[in-house]
């Protein structure tokens, strides 16, 4: 999923810039850097690939009719889209099934994902899915299971709970624990 | 463990978007107070719940969908680009006005043709009207569908979680946004009894101040709401809640009835 650019932030960031002043080629050049993992991702929650061509297609598009809503002093762009494809292949699942939403929504998620710490600028988009997977791969399969369950489908602590048939309590403290000993392993790795 | 630590085991949860109601808005209230550290955390916990991504298996979109997207943004670049040129409020094309003039120089010089002629006017009158009606329509219906993806989509906009009080009804759900207004959606709700209707209400934070009424609606024949209240006659930061009540058809100044579903704002 390494992009053809690699990925050096400043590029990014110039690139975002010219796509904010609505440039066709710099649009074009976003997609080519971003389109691998963000349609991965939505593949990976929605499951087909027709939808997923759908939801990736929205998630483009909304970028390019609203470039105004993406601030770089707010936050890194990358996580920022990676967030924006999450929540509309979960809401695409949610139309779906008529469940609930019950996660964070997309509003709230997007004007305050932190200024990017050292390992987010360090870690090339290669090197940062093998690191992801790696410290992943130190969890209890159980653990993974639950973050997993959590952000690829959405799921609350309960819902985790009542289909792993584990306590609730163990189930809060595995996806923590989880997410801190990842947050440790990425900042380890910068 | 102190209340600080308490919300602050709670964010990682918040984070990845797994908490349950309860927790959800109790946490929401803490942060809504202004808790610099919480809030900070919170921050790093979304960046890193975004890393979660990399977990997917490797996939490549079609080429298909790039050609797609690229058509769909050239097209909308384009036309924006030739309105700049334009002489404002200039809707109707050159070539029609030349051809109802070159008519019309015709049938100067062609007297027999003029009936004709006037007929063929009178029906691309007609027919401009009906077109600009339509448009007109569609420019309503646009901009209507704008709005809502406007607040649904906006950074500043704050969702509500409108929870009824009996449990086997639905949730239903409220998008707010400060300038542009509250979006209210929900399923298989049941239709009010008798002659009522379903009325939203703003509870105002000051003590002893009166609900604000608000939009009386129905669901429609599926149990589905889709409300758009552009006008919230009170403003989100001195909202305390959202609540819904049946009232008497045509709306009440002041409830008639207990709240059936009640989301807090802040």
């Amino acid at each position: 999923m390494t992009s053809k650019y690699g990925d050096d932030a400043s590029a990014d960031a110039k690139l975002v810039d010219r796509f904010l002043r609505r440039d066709v080629s710099a649009f074009e050049e976003l997609y080519d850097r971003h389109c691998r993992i963000v349609y991965a991702l939505v593949m990976r929650i929605v499951q087909q690939a027709p939808t997923a061509e759908e939801v990736v297609q929205d998630v483009f598009l909304h970028l390019w009719r609203n470039a105004g809503q993406y601030q770089s002093a707010r936050g890194p762009f990358v996580p920022w889209l990676l967030t924006l494809a999450r929540n509309r292949a979960l809401d695409h699942l949610r139309l779906k099934s008529e469940r609930q939403r019950r996660r964070e929504d997309q509003t709230e998620d997007m004007p305050a994902i932190a200024q990017a710490p050292e390992y987010e600028k360090a870690l090339d988009e290669k090197r940062r899915a093998e690191r992801v997977r790696s410290l992943m791969g130190t969890l209890s399969a159980p653990q993974k299971k639950a973050i997993e369950m959590a952000y690829f489908e959405g799921l609350s602590h309960s819902e985790i709970a009542n289909a792993l048939q584990e306590p609730l309590g163990t189930v809060k403290s595995w996806i923590r624990n989880g997410l801190l000993r990842l947050k440790e392993g990425l900042r380890t790795a910068s | 463990m102190s209340e600080q630590d308490q919300f602050r085991e709670l964010i990682e949860g918040y984070a990845i978007g797994a908490l349950d109601p309860n927790e959800r808005l109790a946490l929401e209230a803490h942060l809504a107070e202004g808790c610099p550290e919480c809030a900070k955390a919170l921050e790093e916990g979304r960046l890193l719940v975004s890393q979660l991504a990399y977990l997917a298996p490797p996939a490549e979109p079609s080429e298909m969908l790039k050609a797609r997207l690229l058509r769909t943004v050239r097209a909308e670049s384009a036309p924006a680009k030739i309105a700049e040129t334009k002489s404002p409020g200039r809707s109707i094309p050159l070539w029609l006005w030349a051809g109802v003039a070159a008519l019309l120089f015709l049938s100067v010089y062609s007297s027999w043709d003029a009936r004709k002629l006037q007929n063929t006017v009178q029906d691309m009158k007609a027919r401009e009207a009906a077109e600009l009606k339509q448009r007109e329509q569609l420019n309503q219906e646009l901009t209507l569908a704008k709005h809502e993806a406007w607040i649904l989509t906006d950074p500043n906009s704050k969702k509500i979680d409108i929870m009824p009080n009996d449990k086997a009804m639905p949730v239903l759900e409220a998008v707010w946004h400060p300038q542009m207004g509250i979006y209210i959606t929900g399923q298989k709700m049941p239709m009010p009894k008798g002659n009522k209707v379903l009325q939203l209400w703003l509870i105002p934070k000051a003590p002893g101040a009166k609900p604000m009424p608000s939009h009386t609606f129905w669901p429609d024949a599926n149990g589905k709401i889709t409300e758009m209240v552009d006008d919230p006659p009170e403003v989100m930061a001195q909202t305390k809640a959202l609540a819904i009540t049946e009232e008497p058809a045509g709306g009440s100044q002041q409830p008639t009835s207990t709240p059936i579903w009640v989301g807090g704002v802040s």
